[in-house]
């Protein structure tokens, strides 16, 4: 029997020689014996094979040709490429990015309605736990308003920290201001709204009647209308809770020349209050019980005058924990509202449509960032997964090949 | 093995032996078929050494290559690469499934070619190798008939195994060389017999 050749040794690893040469013997530029003797074994081993039946043939043939006729069929009746069904990968795809939109939608929404509206956020009043501290926020550079300077002097007498405006309350969710567990605060703001100078009264009238909506009242209010010229200031009392609404609700009025709010904590001042009342209260009882006892007509007298002066003193500190507790549940708005001619235009065409657009696009960023964080992850999660499985799937299958 | 192909297209001549047209079309397709069926037939049957697996296989190989026309990558080498690539997983998936150990029904060819006239020599060369063949390890044989039948360059070789081209070529050499062992092997055998 003829020997095969096999150039190189048969131990030593191959080079790019001997596989070039391997490569041009099969393909029949090679020369020579080792690559005739290379061509002999390959027609050997295509030799050993079985020829096709010749019905399987046929068989497999006339399917091959009905596919290509239905395929042809599809091609004459293909719709154009974004009218075709999209793939199971590319639906699976799509549903994924729709989900995640939808996600990022919900959470944006429930963002909002927990915090209250966008537009409020810049100027949100960063609460800190610590009693007796006010923080001031003010908004497009505008002057500091009365309200807040008012607030600040009030915060200063109350419990001598640091204060820069304020109104206090309770933290409402609606206003976007957290208050810590057992704090007593008390908020105000002040807002600046634009009006053509014809429209300075209607806009201090709707400025009162959504006071009134709100649960609030006016305080006081003074409007001045001239000769191309107008200002409306009014002061509102508003319940706490609703301030960031009210706030909204008023920069829908009319464009918004600057806002702020401030909040100062009182509840040392609260709490003082409320033990002062307690205080002369139990006295009351005490005395009460005495004069139970009393038994001289000297006795009876002396606790007598005291429970006099005492009811004066109850009536004090009663009217003095009202009054803190009304800081509390009210805030103080200063509305001003200034006339200018060129403040219906622009209010409504440029200034307003830049900060709507500016808006939209925030929040569209702001889903578009949500959905991707949703998807990114998700996307490597499953490429990591398909890759995992198919290298299994591999791994198994090449393991038949050795289990031989 | 392979069988001419008549169409005298030379697109479709190209298509298969080259490069991608893009999708196959159903000329294409058919011409691939009478190009490469027959050898795609002796791969699997060599491999799984049982006829109606083969053809099962056959079938399916060409079934997947319809269905992934539409994924067709000219990176991935040429139609028959891809093809022979597509039946080599089909095979392996019948073997898993079947655990099946193959077998060489190679009686019927040996018969055939005395009666063709074909000398003794050719014959035991012949016998000679189908036994160094048979005496392969699985996933050696399987590189060898991948090679032969297919007749896959290195690179191609390569992408139809899933490892790399110097991987694929230390592998093919080391099939070649227990399969010239094996000839020399049965050849020292005749003698001492």
């Amino acid at each position: 029997m003829k020997v095969i050749p096999f150039p190189g040794g048969s131990s030593a690893p191959p080079d790019d020689a001997w596989l070039a040469e391997l490569e041009a013997a099969l393909n029949g530029d090679g020369e020579g014996v080792v690559a005739d003797s290379w061509r002999e074994l390959r027609r050997d081993v295509r030799a050993l094979a079985q020829p096709m039946d010749p019905e399987f043939e046929r068989q497999l043939r006339a399917r091959i040709a009905e596919h290509g006729a239905r395929s042809a069929h599809k091609q004459s009746h293909r719709r154009s490429g974004w009218l075709r069904p999209p793939s199971r990968l590319g639906a699976a795809a799509g549903i994924a990015a729709v989900g995640a939109v939808i996600v990022a939608v919900v959470i944006v929404s429930h963002w909002r309605v927990a915090m209250g509206p966008i537009e409020a956020l810049p100027h949100q009043p960063a609460v800190s736990p610590n009693a007796g501290r006010a923080e001031s926020f003010d908004h497009l550079g505008a002057s500091a308003p009365r309200g807040a300077i008012r607030a600040a002097k009030g915060a200063a007498a109350e419990s001598g920290a640091s204060a820069s405006a304020g109104v206090a309350s309770n933290a409402p969710a609606s206003s976007g201001v957290t208050t810590p567990p057992g704090r007593v605060q008390q908020l105000a703001a002040s807002i600046t709204l634009a009006a053509t100078p014809n429209d300075v009264q209607e806009t201090a009238d709707r400025v009162s009647r959504l006071a009134v909506s709100d649960g609030g009242f006016v305080q006081s209010s003074h409007v001045n209308v001239g000769q191309g010229t107008g200002e409306a200031n009014l002061d509102l009392s508003l319940p706490s809770a609703k301030l960031g609404v009210a706030l909204v609700s008023l920069g829908q009025l009319a464009p918004v020349r600057a806002e702020s709010q401030s909040l100062q904590d009182i509840t040392n001042t609260y709490d003082a209050a409320r033990q002062r009342l307690a205080d002369v209260t139990a006295e009351r009882q005490a005395l009460l019980h005495a004069l139970a006892r009393a038994s001289t007509e000297g006795q009876i007298d002396s606790l007598r005058e005291r429970l006099s002066q005492n009811r004066g003193a109850i009536a004090r500190a009663k009217s003095a924990f009202q009054t803190v507790s009304q800081h509390a549940s009210t805030a103080e708005v200063e509305v001003t509202v200034l006339g200018d001619a060129h403040a219906g235009s622009e209010g409504l065409t440029l200034h307003r449509g830049f900060h709507d657009a500016v808006r939209v696009l925030v929040v569209t960023l702001v889903i578009l960032l949500i959905a991707a964080a949703i998807l990114v992850p998700l996307t490597l999660l499953i490429v990591a997964l398909a890759i995992a499985a198919r290298a299994l799937r591999r791994y198994r299958c090449e393991r038949v090949l050795d289990a031989r | 093995m392979s069988r001419p192909v008549s169409s005298s297209d030379e697109h479709v001549q190209r298509a298969i032996t080259q490069a991608w047209p893009g999708a196959l079309d159903a000329e294409t397709f058919d011409a691939l078929f009478r190009e490469c069926g027959a050898d795609v037939h002796a791969y699997v049957v060599s491999l799984l050494g049982d006829r109606t697996a083969a053809e099962d296989v056959m079938a399916l190989a060409f079934e997947r290559l319809y269905r992934s026309r539409a994924r067709l990558d000219q990176r991935r080498g040429t139609p028959r690469a891809w093809l022979f690539a597509i039946a080599r997983n089909a095979a392996l998936d019948e073997l898993r499934r079947r655990r099946r150990q193959p077998r060489y029904e190679l009686e019927d060819e040996l018969t055939a070619d005395r009666d063709c006239g074909e000398g003794l020599e050719h014959v035991e060369r012949r016998a000679t190798v189908r036994d160094a063949l048979a005496a392969l390890p699985l996933r050696e044989r399987e590189v060898v008939l991948l090679k032969f039948h297919g007749q896959l360059s290195n690179s191609e070789l390569a992408r139809a195994l899933g490892i790399s081209e110097s991987n694929a070529g230390t592998r093919l050499h080391r099939a070649l060389a227990r399969l010239h062992e094996g000839c020399l092997q049965a050849e020292r055998q005749e003698e001492i017999a």
